[in-house]
């Protein structure tokens, strides 16, 4: 270092030094002085260049001439502040919206488990080539499955007896299992709420190596079935539930009517294991037995055939995977293959006794079919009461989701699939019911298990939102090519202004390579301030689209969002490939001036147009025209996207949405039996009915377009014995029909002892009388056709075969056709049964706004219980803005992203007419000096302007034909290439286009040809 | 200088520069101007240094440690760099000439059969 000071510090002096002993050399060999001095200069060469080349030798160069750059560079900014504001401007824009957006996706898609080590921990998938002979298969929502008969089924969940099987084993360092603990109603810290909790195995703290913030967390003894119920809490929840003190170690809350004693709170990154669900409460997996429903929870704990377990595993760091792997599966191939399905185990739960063993049965195929959640919240009940609370299963499958943020779609996956898949998973066929024990699989069927990184096993909430996050990823991607052009338009503006500066200092010596340095250090100097600039917009950006996610939901996001080094990594990325892309095109052009003619011309000259300007095929044009094209694209993904969401909107959905109240209930949570709930519902239903501003009142066991959906099988007559039919279900409380406004179109509405016959018929003591229900058009469309209706008899599932004694069902009336669970799902046939038991969800017709009459309502239900909370309250209007979330979202932020696009194109355009017209000052002068009227001045510049535009679009839509297709699945009621969307986007580019390049249009029309010819 | 002066003399091959300065330094110090002078007068004029690139090509050889300078006073009684080989210098002089010796002597037993080709 002091060696390189010491060296260079007389650089100068040596230099000058060496040119006098040359010039006094000269002198001696006879010059004139002044020529003497002139050939020693010109001998010695480019002072400056040796200099820095001198410099250069000793490496730190760079960074002076960095230091130098930025300061010229800052120079040259603070100089043309427009030029800076605007460039600047767009950048944030771009590279802001590409922050936020990834930002996004960084929190829901690549976010690491809140746990230790997570690389090390595996979750473990079962696969086989048909369905295995199982009798329960619930999910939780924590990774995808597939349990369609045939099909190579999959997924994620196991019995307990398998999970304590591998447990035991040390194929693990630490193994856990986990499962929602279904919807939760809490008493004992002010008034009683709906919460929902996370039943865990003793091990889960410890595998996933969390501390406790206060208390303890679990450990095995917790875990026993003698063990005193105990709870652990979220951080989160202790903070808003109980203000964060310590005493609550200690306390005891009643979950469910049963004591919990809280001891502990797990530290404050953990919400949960599963991207995008968070928990309140933690439970041992033991006490799930104590909070569920019998009915539900059978033997769960012993049940090799009833599989609900979601089992991760930490990885010890000498075992690799593959061995993991081929020993836990073959536990499991040897279980499959080997261990037996004890059959009706409904045979043990209270309601097994008497006549209605079979309809367990029928009970346990329709749960199979509707895919029901671990824990029950339905009353006891019959194989009718069952069959209907099919429907009511997806509640519990929706609970769980509701747990997690985005509660619409988790756990509604499943249940949106097709109705004769969801109907016909995995439970022995009718034709073996009540066969010898088998095993659960066979060695044809290859069943076996795979172990996957948690972190991408566990996909959560995430499937739901990796479409449309990519499809704006995509848009945003877009965004920041757009403003690239667009700044690399403007670069190049004044890269041609600045021909001359450019020309002077290749003339003075600068070598070319440094030139470009100098220029790629202004653009990329330019891209970090629009950087740092774009991470405040993001930040303000990712909190807006988190808040707007927000409202939507009954709970906090569960994705943790904000500006972490992944982010900023991924900004500082993308802000210095902005800056070199471009920066480099105008760069590369300035220093290929020829110095002569650029020395010579004032800046702006009629030579420099004459060369440029006219030429179609310049870089400015070209940018312009991407630009143009690349909005196009944007636009029409926009576009489409927004006529989904308003066709949606405009669906006819069968019945009246407006000034409709719903709110959730169970009263079976707190121990309502039978006969108690259906009392406690006609004594509700009564009390609201009367409320003053609520016309009519009525419940049923899920409320319409809640993305919830019950599906039912029968036996149709006409068809093979063993052939089940499915339809839509929903059973539905008095006067369901007036209160929504479903019209009858034959027949008749469920009377008093159409009720009595359904509860009798769920109940104890069934009679012979066939169950009365109602269907929809769709339904005597497929199965009646011409046939009247009314009268028409059909059987249940199983009893053809097995039960013969079962009464069946008769039709007593139709309503029109209604929208059930969603509005993309088109209306299947549908059967309407009077309901008895299980959970419900009110519907109150309201005179005037719905939202008013809340706290009247709150009381009234008080009133009759006040350890009965009201859940998911919300309008129908809101149940069906809830519906259309994702819709709303992406059309909302496209439809953003597509206007922002259009500004960015016609900036780009407008900067490049500004300039051509400022360029060709001089000639637009002599034109009209020669006589050109304004009008024609006007043309010239519009002309240009509406070729490029024109151009931009033709090529933009050719774009969009090819690309659009890829959003064929999000869109509703529109053709990818919807030729209507494409015009309007069209023409509405083309509008603005014409507004920017009229300014500048007009400003050559005022051109003063005498100001104009002096203009040098 | 006049253009047919200028034809005559030829530039130096890019790396050459660094071989001249060290052979020239192998006579004894010398300050910037005195090896250029002395490139050229023993090369009788032919070899034509831009001078000034004298300059980075000497702090080249001081930062890798083939020459050291110290400072001095030059014959007109002013203060200046003189330059000298180092050991290191010296041992690299001879193994870059071995190397220029090899490469001239290649490349000239290419070019002289071509020569006698084209007159037979």
């Amino acid at each position: 270092m002091s060696h390189r000071k010491r060296v260079l510090e007389d650089l100068d002096q040596d230099i000058r030094d060496h040119i006098e002993k040359e010039t006094q050399d000269n002198i001696e060999r006879g010059m004139p002085p002044e020529e003497a001095r002139y050939a020693a200069v010109r001998k010695f060469g480019n002072v400056t260049r040796v200099k820095e080349e001198t410099r250069e030798v000793w490496s730190f160069v760079w960074v002076e001439q960095l230091w130098q750059d930025i300061r010229y560079g800052l120079r040259m900014l603070t100089k043309s502040p427009g030029f800076a504001a605007v460039a600047i401007l767009t950048l944030a824009l771009g590279i802001g919206a590409n922050t936020a957006i990834f930002s996004l996706i960084d929190s829901v898609m690549l976010h690491a488990l809140p746990v230790e080590n997570p690389s090390q921990l595996v979750l473990l998938k079962w696969g086989a080539r048909n369905a295995p002979n199982i009798h329960g298969y619930h999910t939780s929502g924590d990774c995808p499955m597939n349990v369609m008969p045939g099909a190579n089924p999959y997924g994620c969940s196991f019995s307990e007896p398998m999970f304590r099987e591998i447990a035991q084993t040390n194929v693990f360092a630490a193994t856990t299992a986990f499962a929602n603990s279904g919807r939760l109603n809490l008493t004992g810290n002010g008034p009683a709420t709906v919460t929902n909790g996370q039943l865990v195995s003793g091990d889960f703290f410890r595998t996933m190596g969390l501390k406790a913030a206060a208390g303890r967390l679990f450990d095995a003894a917790d875990d026993k079935p003698s063990a005193a119920p105990v709870a652990v809490l979220n951080y989160g929840y202790w903070q808003s539930a109980f203000g964060g003190s310590r005493d609550v170690i200690g306390r005891t809350l009643e979950l469910n009517n049963v004591p919990f004693t809280i001891i502990g709170v797990v530290e404050q990154r953990f919400t949960g294991i599963t991207p995008g669900s968070d928990y309140d409460v933690w439970l041992p997996l033991s006490d799930g037995q104590r909070i569920t429903d019998p009915m539900f929870w059978r033997n769960r704990s012993s049940d090799v055939g009833d599989w609900w377990l979601t089992i991760i595993g930490r990885l010890k760091p000498e075992t690799p995977v593959a061995q993991a792997q081929a020993a836990v599966s073959g536990l499991f191939r040897n279980e499959m293959l080997h261990g037996a399905v004890p059959l009706f185990h409904g045979g043990e739960s209270p309601m097994r006794t008497g006549a209605s063993a079979g309809r367990g049965v029928v009970s346990n195929r329709t749960f199979q079919g509707a895919m029901p959640p671990p824990a029950g919240g339905n009353g006891p009940a019959s194989a009718r009461a069952l069959v209907q609370q099919a429907p009511g299963s997806p509640v519990q499958a929706r609970r769980e989701a509701g747990s997690a943020p985005m509660p619409q779609s988790a756990g509604n996956r499943p249940i949106i699939m097709p109705a004769p898949q969801e109907a016909t998973l995995a439970g022995p066929h009718p034709s073996e019911m009540g066969s010898e024990p088998k095993t659960l699989s066979s060695a044809a069927d290859n069943p076996q298990v795979t172990l996957v990184p948690a972190q991408s096993g566990l996909t959560g909430a995430r499937t739901q939102y990796s479409n449309p996050l990519y499809v704006l990823m995509l848009a945003v991607g877009i965004i920041l090519l757009i403003a690239c052009a667009n700044v690399a338009g403007l670069m190049l503006a004044r890269a041609a202004a600045r021909q001359k500066e450019m020309a002077v200092r290749l003339a003075l010596g600068a070598g070319r390579a440094r030139v470009v340095r100098q220029l790629l250090t202004e653009s990329v100097m330019l891209s970090v301030l629009g950087g740092a600039l774009g991470i405040l917009f993001a930040y303000w950006a990712a909190h807006a689209i988190i808040s707007f996610v927000s409202s939507n939901q009954t709970r906090p996001l569960g994705f943790a969002t904000g500006v972490d080094l992944r982010v900023l990594g991924f900004t500082v990325t993308i802000t210095l490939l902005t800056g070199i892309l471009f920066g480099i095109a105008p760069t590369f052009r300035s220093v290929r001036v020829n110095l002569t003619p650029a020395l010579k011309d004032g800046e702006g000259s009629s030579a420099s147009s004459g060369h440029v300007g006219r030429k179609w095929f310049s870089i400015g044009n070209a940018l312009v025209v991407a630009q143009v094209a690349l909005a196009i694209v944007v636009l029409v993904g926009a576009g489409l996207l927004v006529r989904t969401l308003q066709n949606l909107r405009s669906i006819d959905v069968g019945f009246d949405s407006h000034n409709i109240l719903v709110f959730g209930i169970d009263p079976t949570l707190i121990g309502y039996k039978g006969p108690q709930v259906d009392a406690f519902y006609r004594d509700l239903q009564e009390r609201l009915a009367e409320t003053p501003g609520v016309k009519s009142a009525s419940y049923s066991v899920l409320p319409l377009l809640s993305d919830r959906l019950g599906i039912m099988g029968f036996h149709w007559p006409g068809t093979p014995q063993d052939q089940r039919s499915d339809a839509d279900a929903l059973a539905v409380g008095p006067n369901f029909f007036a209160t929504m406004h479903i019209p009858f179109l034959a027949g008749r509405d469920f009377n008093a002892s159409d009720y009595m016959v359904s509860a009798a018929n769920s109940g104890m003591i069934p009679t012979s009388a066939r169950t009365p229900v109602i269907v929809n058009q769709a339904f005597v469309q497929k199965y009646l056709g011409k046939e009247n209706p009314l009268g028409k008899q059909f059987g249940e599932a199983d009893a053809a075969e097995n039960h013969p004694a079962l009464s069946g069902y008769e039709i007593i009336g139709v309503v029109r056709d209604a929208k059930y669970n969603s509005l993309r799902r088109e209306i299947h046939a549908m059967i309407y049964t009077p309901q008895s038991a299980g959970g419900a969800s009110f519907e109150l017709r309201t005179a005037a706004d719905p939202q008013a009459l809340l706290p009247a309502i709150r009381e009234v239900v008080a009133q009759v219980n006040t350890n009965l909370p009201l859940f998911d309250v919300k309008t129908e209007s809101e149940q069906i803005d809830r519906l259309l979330f994702q819709e709303r979202l992406v059309a909302r932020l496209s439809g953003f992203f597509g206007l922002l696009a259009l500004v960015l194109a016609c900036v780009g355009l407008y900067g490049l007419l500004s300039f051509e017209v400022s360029r060709r000052t001089r000639e637009i002068g002599i034109r009209m000096a020669l006589g050109a009227q304004s009008e024609s001045v006007l043309k010239l510049v519009l002309r240009q302007g509406i070729v490029l535009a024109i151009v931009g679009a033709a090529v933009g839509i050719g774009v969009a034909l090819g690309v659009t297709r890829y959003l064929s699945a999000m869109l509703y009621d529109v053709h990818a290439n919807d030729p209507l969307t494409i015009i309007a986007v069209a023409v509405l580019l083309t509008l603005v286009a014409l507004a920017a390049c009229y300014i500048p249009a007009r400003r050559a029309t005022r051109v003063d040809p005498l100001v104009a010819l002096r203009y040098e | 200088m006049t253009a047919k002066e200028e034809k005559e003399r030829i530039e130096l091959l890019q790396g050459t520069l660094d071989l001249l300065i060290l052979r020239t330094l192998l006579l004894g110090p010398a300050h910037g101007h005195a090896i250029a002078k002395a490139i050229e007068f023993n090369s009788d004029d032919v070899l034509q240094v831009e001078q000034g690139s004298l300059y980075p090509a000497l702090h080249r050889l001081i930062k890798r440690g083939w020459i050291s300078f110290e400072e001095g006073t030059s014959e007109n009684n002013r203060r200046a760099k003189f330059y000298r080989l180092t050991a290191k210098g010296r041992k690299q002089l001879t193994l870059e000439t071995g190397k220029w010796d090899k490469l001239a002597g290649a490349i000239a037993r290419i070019l002289r059969p071509a020569k006698q080709g084209g007159k037979s």
